[in-house]
């Protein structure tokens, strides 16, 4: 164990988050138009008719409270379903309008940015504090309009084992709460790898993040093609759920709680890339 | 080429029975921003390199002992002048490799490239650097004569063989510049955690039939490696297969560790061991 084994208060070892991304027809509708979304570009649909009851029941057995980002015309088209995610405790964050490329909006960006607010908002009955860039992608700018907002978090960057705080030329910081490739569920099961091997990256990637006081976000998506929503896969989820409890000095934070936590306690801000 | 040189037994310095190198390409944001992206979000992966990677596998070499190369593009020393000098004065090698990690034809330009990723490096850290390796695999006849222009003594970019060799330009033989092969297909973990990703104990038992067999013929294993997240091993699990493979290593008997500019030294003056 290494120095960062002390940012943590109390006992805790390593701070971990479950998110889950719930792409639904957002992510078919990139590819197809509204009047197809049957067939192949169903599995969107999938997620939110059977994966995320499964994640739900999975995060309800293990008494974990997760982050579930979702894109705002797939929680206009599922108020049930957001609905039953507050319900059980979990926050919910933004993840766009249409899971829109930020990086290629220009203009449109800020605008975009405030109509999914405005519209997750309403949905939620709460302004929502967190955002994931939809595809992972940002501009320049992302950032600073999420702060005009009064976004308190990012998790999107894929580039440190800890959370930071970025400052944004209009002055204002954001957390930002990293993720890695091999803790996604998506990037795994897309190059179509079986359920053993999936468990085992993970766990050899969260023996190695505890061992050294880290922090790990789990990425999952409830879809039925790369997700985890389907029965054997939510059970991939569930006995990974069970390595990092019995780990041992394991803290499960939802985004909002770790990225308040952490900001009270490394203020420091860098200033964000462009 | 000495067709039965493969037989030859003990061409290392004596006592030495398998040569080791560990490189690290460092693969910032450069790889991104020279492909139009910006280090943001998922392409973020190579800002890990300079704010975590690096510092990780120089701490990694100094509890192992180990000398070591680290090419750097010369965007990414610009980015992160300090990781650079730290290398330096930490007494690990540094040799270029691009300016923005040019993956494509360069053409015309690539005579300037080369320069100002040598002159970047060259007045960071005092020394100019007199190794390099192509961004990508890519490289032709011009690179080369630039590169000697330039003061260089080896290119490990060629994948034609397991051996060192001269280097010919214009099918001269030179003899003050030598050709180290590395092979970006197996012995690079790149291809595993981008194509396949495969696990980090999958890719460390391959690795360890790559050098048992390199060991038994009496060669050299040279590993290279990328510190940033995403497809490189910069991140903890991956690290943490790095390490147990210098350990592995260092198990057997008559293996020396060394970094690209000693293992070079020791060929340009004893060329008539492996040529």
């Amino acid at each position: 164990m290494d120095a960062s084994s002390s940012v943590w208060s109390g006992s805790t070892r390593c701070t971990v988050t479950v998110t889950v991304n719930m792409d639904a027809d957002t992510v078919d509708l990139r590819e197809t138009r509204k009047e197809n979304l049957y067939g192949r570009y169903s599995y969107g649909r999938y997620g939110m008719r059977a994966g995320i009851w499964r994640i739900l029941d999975v995060l309800g057995r293990h008494d974990i409270r997760g982050t579930f980002f979702i894109p705002a015309l797939d929680a206009e088209a599922n108020a049930s379903v957001v609905e039953a995610v507050l319900g059980a405790g979990h926050e919910i964050g933004a993840r766009g309008y249409a899971f829109e490329d930020h990086s290629a909006l220009g203009d449109k960006e800020r605008e975009t940015l405030g109509r999914a607010h405005e519209m997750l908002t309403q949905i939620t009955g709460r302004a929502p504090v967190g955002w994931r860039a939809p595809q992972g992608l940002l501009s320049p700018e992302t950032l600073t309009y999420l702060t005009e907002l009064g976004y308190a978090y990012d998790s999107s960057f894929q580039d440190d084992d800890l959370p930071y705080v970025m400052s944004c030329p209009n002055g204002r910081t954001i957390v930002e709460l990293p993720q890695f490739q091999c803790l996604d569920d998506s990037t795994l099961y897309a190059t179509r790898h079986t359920h053993d091997r999936l468990l085992k990256t993970w766990s050899e990637e969260f023996e190695a993040i505890h061992d050294q006081g880290y922090f790990a976000n789990l990425t999952l998506h409830a879809r039925g093609d790369y997700g985890s929503g389907r029965a054997s896969r939510a059970k991939v989820v569930d006995q990974f759920l069970g390595i990092m409890k019995h780990a041992g000095g394991v803290s499960f934070t939802t985004c909002h709680e770790l990225a308040s936590w952490w900001g009270t306690h490394y203020p420091q801000a860098e200033p964000a890339p462009v | 080429m000495n067709p039965t040189s493969m037989q030859v037994k003990y061409r290392w310095p004596s006592g030495v029975r398998c040569m080791c190198m560990l490189t690290v390409d460092f693969d910032g944001p450069s790889h991104e921003i020279g492909r139009k992206l910006r280090p943001l979000g998922i392409n973020a992966w190579g800002r890990y390199s300079g704010r975590r990677g690096i510092p990780r596998y120089m701490d990694l070499f100094e509890k192992h002992d180990i000398p070591s190369t680290f090419f750097v593009p010369g965007f990414d020393a610009e980015y992160y002048p300090e990781i650079v000098k730290d290398m330096h004065r930490r007494d690990f090698e540094v040799a270029s490799h691009g300016y923005l990690h040019e993956g494509w034809e360069l053409g015309d330009e690539e005579e300037e490239l080369l320069e100002r990723t040598h002159k970047i490096l060259s007045d960071m850290i005092g020394v100019a650097p007199i190794g390099w390796r192509s961004p990508s695999g890519r490289k032709s006849a011009r690179t080369m004569r630039v590169l000697k222009r330039l003061g260089y003594r080896y290119d490990s970019s060629d994948k034609d063989f397991d051996l060192p060799y001269m280097v010919r330009i214009d099918g001269q033989r030179l003899d003050d510049m030598v050709e180290i092969p590395n092979n970006t297909y197996s012995l690079d973990d790149f291809p595993w955690y981008k194509f396949s990703m495969t696990p980090a104990s999958e890719v460390l038992e391959h690795w360890k039939q790559e050098f048992d067999s390199i060991y038994a013929e009496h060669g050299y294993f040279m590993l290279t490696f990328h510190p940033r997240s995403g497809w490189g091993s910069g991140t903890p699990s991956r690290a943490k297969i790095i390490e147990e493979m210098i350990r592995y290593i260092k198990q057997h008997d008559g293996v020396r560790f060394v970094n690209l500019r000693q293992f070079a030294d020791w060929c340009l003056t004893n060329q008539s061991e492996f040529e």
